[in-house]
């Protein structure tokens, strides 16, 4: 038997011969930016997602770890990738306490599952990332995704409570607890959110819940670019409650297929303003944004309300394995600015989440990979300026090659010393976070 | 202390701002906990390149050194167990700042809370986290405690309101984490540092989210005849889908210190108070209150009051906040801790909580933060009675044990320090412990930051 031959057998042993794809064929769909995977792993238990980090780690594998797959364009091009470790099969509720307001589920659930679960004692995670009902909460983790509702409840990073995580040494510990409030020793889950699997294998969640709002609402306003950024200051200073707050161009309105009662025009910017709580404390709230801008409002009814939120959250979500899209996060009053910038673009969209100074942006299928380029780094440059980054989310291969899907990564010899520590062999995430030395 | 390590400490910050003195180092030898050791220095650094310049000094010679702000600490982190310089941050209490357009404020760590919360009240704006000590305790306090306070709950902790930090590195190299901006890409150093309690680098400026004040606020006070009855209360508040900012519990001990020493009016035969504040919208805010009292009345309360205006609302919290120095008036000698269970919980571990009272025959004031599981039991003890010492410290393992075994954990936001050192492995395996040393190691590879805290020697693991 061959040397790989043999690697492969160990890790047969550990999920069974059924649950190890090796033929090409089965393996083909698990290719990240082209690169195939040696072999694809769907363990069944924490237990065996450490044994076969272990083996692999024994047997110089790389391992790339994989939720439901909805967010794998988002990295860098992978080197060689040996296994794939997919959480399909870990989508249990481990524990869910509802009166404490909180949950531990296994990497693999979705998210949809999970909010269905929740949602039954009228609570919910109250995480809206872009990818639909199927992204995974351990995928949504470790790339700490967030969506609309970022600005009032947070990213994975402040709901994230407790992890179970695999190490590449085979080891399975704990970090944090089932408690909001708990500072014993070092609350090594902020490590891990965000980490895209390349200290470890996330397996198991413990987040915050929160009480479903007995009342939504969304509202839409229309004005004139230079009017942006006024309104929406005055509606992140307000009392009011409200969950959600983006910023629209033209372009961004019509790629998410939105229609809208209102009349867009490419020097028109829309802002939607999502209101959670309260049923009694709407009124005064749309009173006092119909009140705060003197263009064109609507209210969404809830069938249009709801497509509206779901349309948002889904924005920054590439249409095809090639499209592209990019992510500047600014401090926050940049972002209109930001938007401004790519609407002079030729026919580039732009949604921004004003709340959390992130704003998405994409050019038009016509776009050329050289014309990409140049806006991109102007983009970049901007974002840089205003203590802010751009990074790519999504993108063709090619593009990758043609312009770094992180730019410049601050503290990168710190973060190296902590990658060496948890990661020595450097067999996690195929070197698609941090560069390879 | 080495007449050429003074030397150069002095060059460092200038003569007037190290202490060496027996008498002033005696001073800055012990905080808010039992813990006690005693500094070769105290230096008062005013800026980010001295508090680097007395680190070089240190690390070159392989000295410990110990951040301090307010010395609020309830487990002895701001203690130099191990000898060699504290440094002392309350010279840089800057605010930086206000940006009222990005929602930030960029502050140095020795300025006080609530200094902060004045300066920021003008704007309608606000730094969420309001531990209880905010009057004396400092936001690099706060930080490096990861400080939670009544209102976690519904706001959640330090952590989850500060996006930046600039760190002097126990090399002595500064280094900024995060910014105005969110996600940097990376791993979170600035969430991995927060409550890493001086272990990991000195802050020596951090960059807070401000959120704008709530629109109103009620509050309701409730008295009742048993402390199950005061919980019971609290789980149907959030099982119908309310979440107040602040929920507390005091039980019958707390209730008479406070009446011993700041009278407030409540009677003395009642078992447990529940303290309910909730805000957000006043629209919302009438009829919630109001199903918050109505809650509690159906439990039997014996009496529940509405604050509707800041007055009242003042008079009703005025007994919650008197607490803690009304116990520490009646006993001067206590033993605070902060274990924290999954609120489900509270009522099997506080039964157990009195049954360990009983047993070691002590007085156990407990005051807790309801809403987030967060039990302060206050173990009062005669000082200068060793046997009596060594049944509070008995009684403290005990609970720790108890919460641990809840599902809970030794440490709620007063921070490990250098008194639950030992209790770590009641939470964590080997293999947990090694993980966060880890951590550590990268950071401080020469273990000088805040030695002997946080995490116990690799030989103590698994021996409690």
């Amino acid at each position: 038997m061959s040397a790989l031959g043999d690697r492969l057998y160990a890790l047969e042993e550990i999920v069974g011969a059924e649950s190890l794809l090796t033929d090409t064929e089965a393996v083909a769909s698990y290719r990240v930016d082209g690169e195939q995977p040696l072999a694809v792993a769907l363990p069944e238990s924490s237990e065996q997602v450490a044994a076969l980090l272990r083996e692999a780690a024994e047997g110089g594998l790389s391992v790339l770890m994989r939720g439901a797959g909805r967010h794998m364009h988002l990295g860098a091009p992978p080197t060689p990738i040996g296994l794939v470790v997919s959480m399909d099969r870990l989508r249990r509720v481990v524990e869910y306490d509802a009166e404490n307001l909180t949950i531990t589920a296994q990497a693999g659930m979705p998210l949809g599952t999970l909010q269905g679960v929740v949602g039954e004692r009228a609570q919910m995670l109250p995480l809206d990332p872009r990818g639909g009902d199927g992204a995974t909460l351990g995928g949504v983790v470790a790339a700490n995704l967030a969506g609309p509702i970022r600005m009032r409840y947070g990213s994975p990073r402040d709901l994230v409570i407790g992890l179970r995580v695999a190490l590449a040494d085979g080891a399975l510990i704990k970090a944090g607890g089932k408690t909001v409030k708990n500072v014993a020793g070092y609350d090594l889950s902020k490590l891990f959110v965000g980490s895209f699997g390349t200290l470890g294998a996330i397996c198991e969640v413990t987040v915050r819940l929160t009480p479903k709002p007995e009342s939504r609402a969304m509202l839409v306003l229309a004005m004139n670019s230079a009017e942006v950024k006024e309104v929406t200051g005055k509606l992140l200073r307000s009392r009011l409650e409200i969950a959600s707050l983006d910023i629209a161009n033209e372009a961004a309105v019509r790629r998410m297929r939105l229609s809208l009662p209102i009349t867009l025009a490419p020097e028109l910017r829309i802002v939607f303003v999502g209101l959670m709580g309260d049923r009694a404390a709407m009124v005064r709230q749309e009173n006092e944004i119909r009140a705060s801008s003197g263009g064109a409002f609507a209210r969404l009814d809830g069938t249009q309300g709801g497509h509206a939120w779901l349309s948002l959250r889904e924005a920054p979500h590439p249409n095809s394995v090639d499209e592209i899209v990019a992510r500047a996060a600014l401090p926050i009053s940049y972002a209109t600015e930001t938007v401004d910038l790519v609407s002079q673009f030729d026919g580039w969209w732009s949604v921004a989440r004003a709340g959390d100074g992130v704003v998405y942006a994409g050019p038009p299928r016509e776009a050329t990979t050289e014309m990409m380029v140049d806006r991109l780094a102007e983009l970049r440059e901007f974002a840089q300026r205003r203590e802010g980054v751009v990074i790519l989310e999504a993108a063709s291969l090619e593009m990758k090659r043609g312009f770094s899907v992180w730019g410049d990564i601050p503290n990168l010899d710190l973060l190296r010393k902590l990658k060496d520590a948890y990661d020595p062999t450097g067999n996690l995430g195929c070197w698609r976070y941090l560069p390879r030395r | 202390m080495d007449k050429k390590v003074r030397r150069a400490l002095e060059k460092a910050v200038g003569r007037q701002n190290v202490l060496t003195k027996p008498a002033d180092l005696l001073l800055y030898s012990y905080d808010s906990s039992t813990a006690e050791g005693r500094p070769d220095a105290v230096v008062f650094p005013d800026s980010t390149e001295e508090v680097a310049r007395i680190v070089k000094v240190c690390a070159e010679r392989g000295l410990p050194f110990v951040a301090r702000g307010a010395g609020t600490n309830l487990s002895g982190g701001s203690v130099p167990l191990r000898g060699g310089v504290v440094i002392v941050l309350s010279r840089m209490n800057r605010v930086l700042e206000i940006d009222v357009d990005d929602l930030r404020a960029v502050v140095q760590p020795g300025l006080v809370n609530l200094d902060l919360q004045n300066v920021l009240a003008p704007h309608g704006l606000q730094f969420c986290p309001d531990p209880a000590s905010q009057k004396v305790s400092t936001v690099g306090g706060n930080v490096a405690e990861n400080a939670g306070g009544p209102h976690c709950l519904k706001y959640g902790v330090t952590v989850n309101h500060v996006t930046g930090l600039t760190v002097v590195m126990p090399s002595g190299e500064v280094r900024s984490f995060g910014g105005k901006a969110l996600d940097p890409p990376g791993y979170d150093l600035a969430g991995v540092l927060i409550g890493s309690e001086g272990t990991l680098g000195i802050v020596t400026e951090m960059v807070l989210r401000l959120s704008p004040l709530p629109d109103d606020a009620q509050t309701v006070l409730a008295i009742f005849d048993t402390l199950e009855a005061a919980g019971e209360s609290v789980s149907r508040i959030i099982a119908e889908g309310m979440l107040p900012a602040a929920l507390e519990i005091m039980d019958r001990q707390t209730i008479e210190a406070v009446e011993a020493s700041f009278p407030s009016g409540l009677p003395l035969d009642v078992e447990a108070v529940l303290l309910i504040e909730l805000d957000g919208l006043t629209e919302s805010l009438a009829r919630q209150a109001a199903r918050c009292a109505e809650i509690c009345r159906e439990l039997k309360a014996r009496e529940v009051a509405v604050g509707r205006t800041p007055e009242e609302r003042e008079k009703l919290w005025s007994a919650r906040r008197s607490a803690f120095g009304a116990t520490a008036r009646i006993s001067p000698a206590m033993l605070v801790n902060d274990a924290t269970v999954p609120r489900t919980k509270i009522p099997e571990v506080l039964r157990e909580i009195q049954e360990i009272e009983r047993r070691h025959g002590l007085r156990i004031a407990k005051i807790f933060h309801a809403g987030d599981g967060n039990l302060h039991s206050n173990i009062l003890f005669e000082r200068g009675n060793p046997e009596d010492f060594r049944r509070a410290e008995e009684a403290t393992a005990e609970i720790f044990r108890a919460c641990a075994e809840a599902g809970g954990t030794i440490t709620g936001e007063h921070g490990v320090g250098a008194e639950k050192v030992k209790f770590m492995s009641l939470l964590y395996s080997a293999d947990d412990i090694d993980a966060q040393r880890k951590l550590k190691s990268v950071f401080d590879p020469e273990g000088i930051a805040n030695p002997g805290k946080v995490l116990p020697e690799p030989a103590e693991v698994g021996s409690e």
